[in-house]
């Protein structure tokens, strides 16, 4: 146990002193200013029309300012932010080879799997701790809209939408971290997060996004929708599917493979 | 434990290349080992599989008594390693960095971090981000991150790479140091020949993934080719004294070579009948071939 939390005290100190902390935080702050500067908007359908485009956006992704909207907007964010989180793990385990700092950890008392282990945790914090930043800030930007009405019930179940979304894309990024670590760099796992946005995308078209793991977090996101919707506990297996396969992976990659470079 | 390192028909193959081919090698404890080959003879190769960090095609590697790998299995508290290029955090301090190596090591003493730093002179730049290092220091960060444990032994990948002719001397010191007074042992390869000609007490040649030679460094000493150097004003009546007097001769670029045994014992024999003949010496020099062409010449052979 000395050994784990030796090695996630490392990679934390790790995160804390890269700018890639900071630069996640700015982000996501970003995204809740943006929903309620489309509330803004929406309120004032002539100031839409005024604003041009950004008006037309606005309507397009969420139509009327009301409570529904602003959280479903929300849960949209919740869907994109899973492209930051595979950045992060990207940036986790990526970095190693980058900095050519991976050889540093094969040879040590610390084994190789603690070391991963401890990636992976940090990568839970981290994702998780931004999902409720962007949630708490998100209450905050929704009172200072002033949108009509009570939201009182929507306020919890949006949240545990929003954090449902958010982990369930925590569970997509071990594969992402797999190959990160096989790719020996940051560029793999981008092809990865792209191709699996486009995938995911067109077999959603197709009507079997709900086999696909990772076009499920934004099923859940449309459940919280005004169209409503379901999944079965089959796209949550799924799911955890991708998560354990990714796991094991990663893990069997960095006790076994050649690390020749 | 009869050898701190042993391999036993070592062999990585990349597809169809024979990075190290049968490697057995055998380091006893508190040698300083030193591992010589060209660019791509298998050096770093075999360090890695002494260190687990690549699946031998064939064969074993022991260290410290015990089987490496798989899995990254190994004595690893107990030694120290520096591969290739050494690498560090770039925005972590040389503190920080050394700090993380503490902990992964599982090392309790906090003061640890601090007796590295000092003992390779990193004092000054202990708080620098290692991203603003000079190649020089990121190596003694390197250094001091093998050493951090006090590890029985050592493997280190070029220890000499990139450190100004003082540093050079400094660390050479360190090393001897630390066989001689901790009975540390030290496995270190290198391409900077006078290093390992200066510290080594065995020495390996590795060559197209071959251990082509392995001997004592006071054996080579023997091996390596010795010649008496002749510089006279008459040339030719020197030479045909020389000749003359049974001794095997050869001119090149205005000087004599001498390579007889009892030439090289006794110059002042050579000295005497040179003057006799009327061709005194200006200059009689007994030269030993230097690691340098000695390593050239066998891995000219061999190829």
């Amino acid at each position: 146990m000395n050994a784990f939390f030796a090695a996630l005290w490392a990679e934390a100190l790790k995160a804390y002193r890269s700018k890639v902390i900071w630069l996640s935080a700015a982000v996501v702050t970003i995204l809740p200013l943006v929903d309620g500067m489309f509330m803004v908007i929406l309120k004032n359908p002539e100031r839409a029309k005024e604003m041009g485009l950004i008006g037309a956006k606005a309507q397009l992704v969420a139509g009327t300012a009301t409570w529904p909207n602003f959280f479903y907007v929300m849960m949209m964010t919740g869907i994109a932010v899973g492209i930051l989180f595979a950045f992060l793990t990207a940036w986790v385990f990526g970095r190693e080879f980058s900095d050519r700092t991976a050889k540093e950890l094969l040879a040590l008392p610390t084994p190789r799997g603690t070391i991963v282990a401890a990636k992976f945790v940090l990568l839970a914090v981290w994702t998780q701790a931004l999902a409720l930043w962007i949630f708490g800030l998100s209450l905050v930007v929704v009172r200072a809209v002033d949108i009509p009405g009570d939201f009182s019930n929507l306020e919890a179940v949006s949240f545990g939408y929003f954090m449902g979304i958010a982990f369930l894309n925590y569970l997509l990024m071990p594969c992402a971290a797999y190959v990160a670590s096989l790719g020996r760099g940051y560029l793999p796992p981008m092809a990865w997060i792209f191709f699996t946005l486009a995938s995911a995308q067109l077999l959603q078209i197709m009507g079997w996004g709900e086999w696909y793991p990772w076009a499920v977090p934004a099923l859940v996101g449309e459940m919280a929708g005004p169209k409503g919707g379901s999944i079965g506990v089959h796209s949550l297996l799924m799911v955890l599917a991708a998560f354990v396969a990714g796991l094991a992976a990663t893990f069997a990659w960095w006790r076994s493979a050649d690390q020749s470079r | 434990m009869k050898y701190a390192i042993e391999t036993i028909g070592l062999s990585k193959n990349y597809g169809r290349v024979h990075a190290v081919d049968g490697v057995h090698l055998r380091v006893g404890p508190g040698e300083i080992y030193g591992f010589l080959g060209l660019n791509g003879a298998g050096k770093t190769t075999t360090i890695r599989a002494l260190l687990g960090m690549i699946r031998p095609s064939a064969g074993e590697v022991r260290v410290l008594g015990e089987p490496v790998g798989p899995n990254g299995r190994g004595p690893w508290r107990r030694v120290g390693h520096m591969v290739e290029v050494p690498a560090a955090y770039p925005e972590l301090t040389v503190r920080e960095n050394l700090e993380v190596a503490r902990r992964l090591q599982g090392i309790a003493d906090k003061g640890a971090t601090s007796r590295a730093i000092e003992r390779l002179g990193i004092g000054a730049y202990a708080d620098r981000a290692a991203g603003t290092l000079s190649t020089g220091n990121l190596h003694r960060l390197g250094l001091a991150r093998a050493m951090l444990h006090e590890p029985e032994l050592l493997i280190l990948d070029e220890p000499a790479n990139g450190l100004d002719p003082a540093g050079v001397v400094e660390i050479r010191e360190l090393l001897a140091g630390l066989a001689h007074e901790r009975g540390v042992t030290v496995f270190m390869s290198s391409h900077i020949l006078t290093e390992v000609d200066r510290l080594a007490t065995r020495i390996g040649v590795i060559h197209q993934g071959r251990l082509i030679e392995e001997l004592e460094a006071a054996k080579m000493e023997a091996l390596r080719s010795r010649r008496l150097i002749v510089e006279v004003r008459q040339p030719a009546a020197a030479y045909s004294a020389l000749e003359g007097a049974g001794y095997s001769v050869t001119a090149e670029n205005g000087g004599l070579f001498v390579t007889d045994a009892r030439a090289l014992e006794s110059p002042d024999e050579v000295a005497t009948l040179l003057v006799r003949a009327g061709a005194p010496p200006t200059k009689l020099l007994v030269e030993q071939e230097d690691l340098e062409a000695y390593f050239l010449r066998l891995t000219g052979e061999k190829s």
